[in-house]
């Protein structure tokens, strides 16, 4: 396997360089959101949360191609969000900012799923005694429910990370395939089985999939324990 | 007398906390059956709770207003709460812990708390290395680090098994003592509960059932109706004078006024000779008779007094005999019995009990636990 990275070709690495890129910026995108809705979700009850939940969860169960097709018909050049995007200079459709929403999007669901389970399994009872040592509901959340559930949220954050990686449907409705630019490993390898002769890179991209996936599955794991050790979790 | 002034009401499902407090400066203990809104209170003045009513001052000066479910948040009351389970932060130490709602200008020393309540040997440890009676003593140093103008104790010993509540409550005591902080404590131990307030107040279905220190309150009917089997115990206050060869303590009692000070044998003593004591008594353990006593009798523990006063409950009667101590002797005797003696206030008796049937233990701080007897972590 690592003969199968090192025989890539400069246009191969430009493809796995763009996916981390893609994926990590997703990631990033997606972590205050995720927290913010995955808290609201776990800890606040108001009107309409059944209708946000609903929504958050839509792209888990909707085909990725739909997600896509939805998010042209948002910030496509002739989509709802066009002229605001104009006036802000900024292009979504086709472009390497298409491939980050579109990941995003598909990651934002795992990524509130994982958040809210894992605040929903602090004691609030811990959040109340921090209330009347004098904490407000920000300190609260940074000093208390935030470390306690930290395994949690890191676990999303690499499932949202994981999921980034392997975005298809919606990335290539949205932002197309673009070499350089949204080619993303996925479509790298579809494109590599369509085209003739395109086998041998087609597989070297998988084995890079792989070993990307399994390495980011490993480091969440390790993560995960830290904290776990570090929380205090297994108290009596 | 009445420093701190609570008007609370709360409705919780079909509950209904209605309750309008003058209380003490000192140490008020809250007893009544569970779902009586003890708790309810408690939290309910932290501002954990919405409550339709709330309004708590201090010398009168305003320290909680809120009304309606609105109110100040439970950030912003400086009010301190001390939770039945402790409720330490797991992974934080308990140096991070006590040091969470500190503050500087609150005017309460991190290294005093320390030192009150023997935690510097275990400021490095996570709570889960702690037992069950250093965690809670954690607990309050935290709350008192945080500088409460009130601090509201929410059955702070009853997680704790009966070795390790012995531990915690000379450090109530000290923390009451030193820092003076107008307290609630709720508790179903009334046992407790006694030797921790200057005064009780008892509530039952949310409302205040009987208010004041043990003497006035066992003069309430319904008082009594509520107090009496639950542990109902009173203390005469003394000094340990000796232990003899068969293991009894023997206790001069502290008197009024004037008389030979009495002496009397306890079985169960938990303090070293020169002590200031108190000897714990149940009222039903207490047998009255009228004198002249019959000189063969096995007991020898007698305190000799005049009835004065009567309680009567639908179930029994609540005698207080005046024995010219400081407190009275309280006797818990049967209708039939008050009839057949004729006992009413002015009535001559002697009040007698069993070795056995008393405890005596050392008072306030001066003897206060170690920290190394403090147990292994459980």
């Amino acid at each position: 396997m690592i003969a199968a990275l090192l025989a890539l070709t400069p246009a191969e690495w430009e493809t796995l360089w763009l996916s981390v890129q893609v994926s990590l910026l997703a990631t990033a995108a997606v972590a205050g959101p995720g927290l913010a809705l995955g808290w609201l979700l776990a800890r606040r009850e108001f009107p309409g949360k059944l209708l946000l939940d609903t929504l958050v969860h839509l792209p888990l169960v909707l085909t990725p191609v739909v997600v896509g097709y939805l998010l042209l018909l948002a910030f496509g050049r002739s989509g709802v969000f066009a002229p605001l995007l104009d006036a802000l200079g900024v292009e979504v459709a086709f472009t390497t900012l298409g491939a980050v929403l579109a990941a995003a999007v598909v990651a934002l669901p795992l990524v509130v799923r994982s958040v809210r389970t894992a605040v929903e399994l602090v004691d609030p009872g811990l959040e109340d005694a921090a209330a009347v040592l004098g904490a407000g509901p920000f300190r609260r959340f940074r000093t208390v429910t935030l470390p306690l559930a930290a395994p949690g949220v890191v676990a999303g954050l690499m499932l949202g990370f994981a999921r980034s990686l392997g975005e298809f449907g919606a990335t290539i409705t949205l932002a197309g395939s673009i070499a350089g630019e949204t080619r993303t490993l996925p479509l790298a390898i579809y494109q590599g089985t369509q085209a003739p002769g395109g086998d041998g890179a087609a597989l070297r991209l998988t084995l890079v999939s792989v070993l990307l996936s399994g390495a980011a599955l490993l480091a969440s794991e390790l993560v995960v324990r830290r904290l776990r050790r570090g929380s205090g979790e297994g108290q009596t | 007398m009445s420093a701190l002034e609570i008007r609370a009401a709360v409705r919780r499902g079909g509950f209904d906390l209605d309750l309008d407090l003058s209380l003490g400066r000192g140490v008020t203990g809250v007893f009544g059956p569970s779902g009586a809104g003890k708790s309810t209170l408690l939290h309910a003045i932290a501002g954990l709770l919405p409550a339709e009513q709330m309004r708590v001052t201090l010398d009168g000066e305003l320290l909680v207003e809120g009304a309606r479910g609105q109110g100040p948040p439970a950030h912003e009351r400086g009010v301190g709460l001390v939770f039945q389970d402790h409720r330490l932060f797991p992974h934080l130490t308990v140096e991070r812990n006590l040091r969470f709602g500190a503050s500087a200008d609150r005017g309460v020393e991190f290294e005093e708390v320390v030192d009150l309540l023997e935690l510097r040997d275990l400021l490095q440890r996570l709570p889960r290395g702690c037992s069950g009676g250093q965690r809670q003593r954690v607990a309050i140093g935290r709350a008192l680090l945080a500088g409460p103008r009130l601090l509201l104790l929410d059955e702070p010993l009853s997680s704790l098994d009966r070795g390790l509540k012995r531990q915690v409550m000379p450090f109530l005591r000290r923390v009451h003592e030193r820092f003076e902080l107008p307290t609630l404590m709720v508790s179903h131990d009334l046992s407790d509960l006694l030797a921790l307030s200057d005064e009780l107040l008892l509530i039952e279905g949310g409302r205040a059932a009987g208010q004041g220190d043990l003497r006035t309150i066992t003069t309430d009917q319904s008082a009594v109706e509520l107090l009496a089997g639950s542990g109902l115990s009173f203390s005469l206050p003394g000094r340990m004078l000796r232990r003899d060869e068969s293991g009894l303590g023997w206790v001069t009692l502290e008197l009024r006024e004037g008389r030979a000070a009495p002496e009397v044998a306890c079985a169960q003593v938990a303090a070293e000779e020169g002590d200031d004591v108190e000897v714990i008594l149940g009222p039903a353990e207490i047998v009255l008779a009228v004198p002249p006593l019959d000189a063969r009798l096995s007991l020898t523990n007698r305190l000799e007094g005049t009835v004065e006063r009567v309680t009567r409950t639908t179930a029994r009667c609540l005698v207080h005999v005046d024995c010219g101590l400081v407190a009275p002797v309280l006797a818990e005797v049967t209708e039939r019995a008050v009839e057949r003696l004729k006992l009413e206030p002015g009535t001559p008796v002697v009040a007698l009990f069993k070795a056995q049937a008393s405890r005596a233990r050392a008072l306030g701080s001066s003897r206060a636990p170690s920290a190394g007897h403090s147990g292994q972590p459980r």
